[in-house]
């Protein structure tokens, strides 16, 4: 719904007036730099809807063909709008590259457009949320965690004990192992989502789906940490 | 991001630091997350059971200066509370009190957070009743 509205505004081009679809850097008549229009999203930049899965040598491809296409030197005699559009434009095509081209930026970033907030905490007046980490994943994350301070205060302590190393490094592979399967459901959620978007599928399914993949999304960040952690044990 | 003087001094001397009996009827244990960030906070009081004052508070935390901070004041704040007014502990509080930046509050919230498990945990081991309302703001109003 709010993507056909976003990508149906259409602009007028400063230039020759011809109407182009809002988050277009360029005219497609008279080929003239716009000015970036307000709030386009990441996807928009670079005409791409907003599913999950991403041809990711393609939309390299894009970003360097549009990156070269505003470098400032071709604006050199342009006029000063036209020079700060272009570098509007281009710190604009940085950011939406850089979002989406990493998977879990990307999948963060579309959850956010889709009105659901995850960075953000509760604000100051704190009022109580529902918790959205489970129970049992708390259980075993903090049970993890205490393990694997044990393992470094020791290691700290005492001379490099093989068994300890032994011990973490079966922690990481189990870590790696647990991040690994997180990534592959989160990858069959994106197919899930994308063929919604192809077949304009009714809200209560899609919201079922962006619920599944925020609860996905918390859970990685668990382990995501547990594995750092378990790295770090094993450098220092 | 510079943290300040007391969340530094919480995170080099963090109070209480430790764990209460899990399984004394006498002790309340809160386990909590922030799935903003991944860290994860337990909190755990040891409650009189003849004047429901929290005697006892111990936490351990895995996360940022600023949870283990705001869980090390947390534990400080409930010694010697009711239950009831231990609830009244609000997170901005604890904001105010470290001078936590906006994008650390949920790390305040998760303490406060981890307040209520630990209450909510010993109310149900003694079969007390939740109230609505029932929570005796500490912080008074000035
Ligand atoms: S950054 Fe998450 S608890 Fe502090
Ligand atoms: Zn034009």
């Amino acid at each position: 719904m709010q993507t056909a509205e976003s990508q149906s505004v259409n602009a007028a081009c400063w230039s020759c007036g011809s109407a182009a679809p809002a988050g277009k850097a360029w005219c497609d008549a008279c080929g003239k730099v716009q000015a970036p229009s307000e709030g386009v999203d990441y996807f928009t930049v670079f005409g791409l809807p907003r599913k999950l899965r991403i041809d990711l040598p393609a939309l390299e491809r894009n970003f360097y063909r549009m990156s070269r296409k505003l470098h400032p030197d071709l604006y050199a005699q342009a006029s000063p709008e036209e020079r700060q559009w272009s570098l509007d434009q281009t710190s604009l095509l940085n950011d939406a590259y850089r979002t989406l081209k990493d998977p879990i930026a990307r999948t963060e970033y579309l959850l956010r457009l889709e009105g659901i907030q995850i960075e953000a905490g509760r604000s100051e007046e704190g009022k109580p949320k529902d918790s959205r980490v489970p129970p049992d994943l708390l259980e075993e994350v903090f049970e993890l965690n205490m393990q694997l301070e044990e393992m470094r205060m020791n290691r700290k302590m005492g001379e490099d004990d093989p068994q300890l190393r032994a011990d973490l490094e079966k922690a990481r592979t189990q870590f790696e192992g647990q991040l690994a399967a997180v990534d592959s459901s989160l990858e069959s959620l994106w197919t899930r989502w994308d063929t919604t978007i192809d077949n304009d599928t009714c809200e209560p399914e899609t919201d079922k789906i962006k619920d599944e993949i925020v609860a996905l999304l918390d859970r990685r960040r668990y382990i995501r940490n547990l594995v750092r952690d378990v790295n770090e044990a094993l450098e220092t | 991001m510079a943290y300040s003087d007391k969340v530094i001094d919480h995170y080099n001397h963090p109070r209480n630091v430790g764990q209460l009996d899990k399984s004394s009827t006498e002790v309340g244990t809160g386990l909590v997350g922030a799935p903003e960030c991944g860290d994860v906070m337990r909190l755990q009081i040891r409650v009189n059971p003849d004047t429901q004052v929290i005697e006892e508070a111990k936490f351990k935390t895995f996360g940022c200066g600023s949870a283990i901070a705001s869980s090390s004041l947390a534990t400080e704040w409930v010694k010697g509370k009711t239950v009831d007014q231990a609830m009244g502990i609000k997170n901005t509080d604890i904001v105010k009190e470290l001078s936590l930046p906006p994008v650390k509050i949920h790390c305040s919230v998760l303490a406060e957070d981890a307040i209520r498990a630990a209450i909510g945990d010993w109310k149900k081991k003694n079969g007390v009743e939740e109230q609505a309302g029932s929570a005796v703001p500490v912080a008074a109003a000035d």
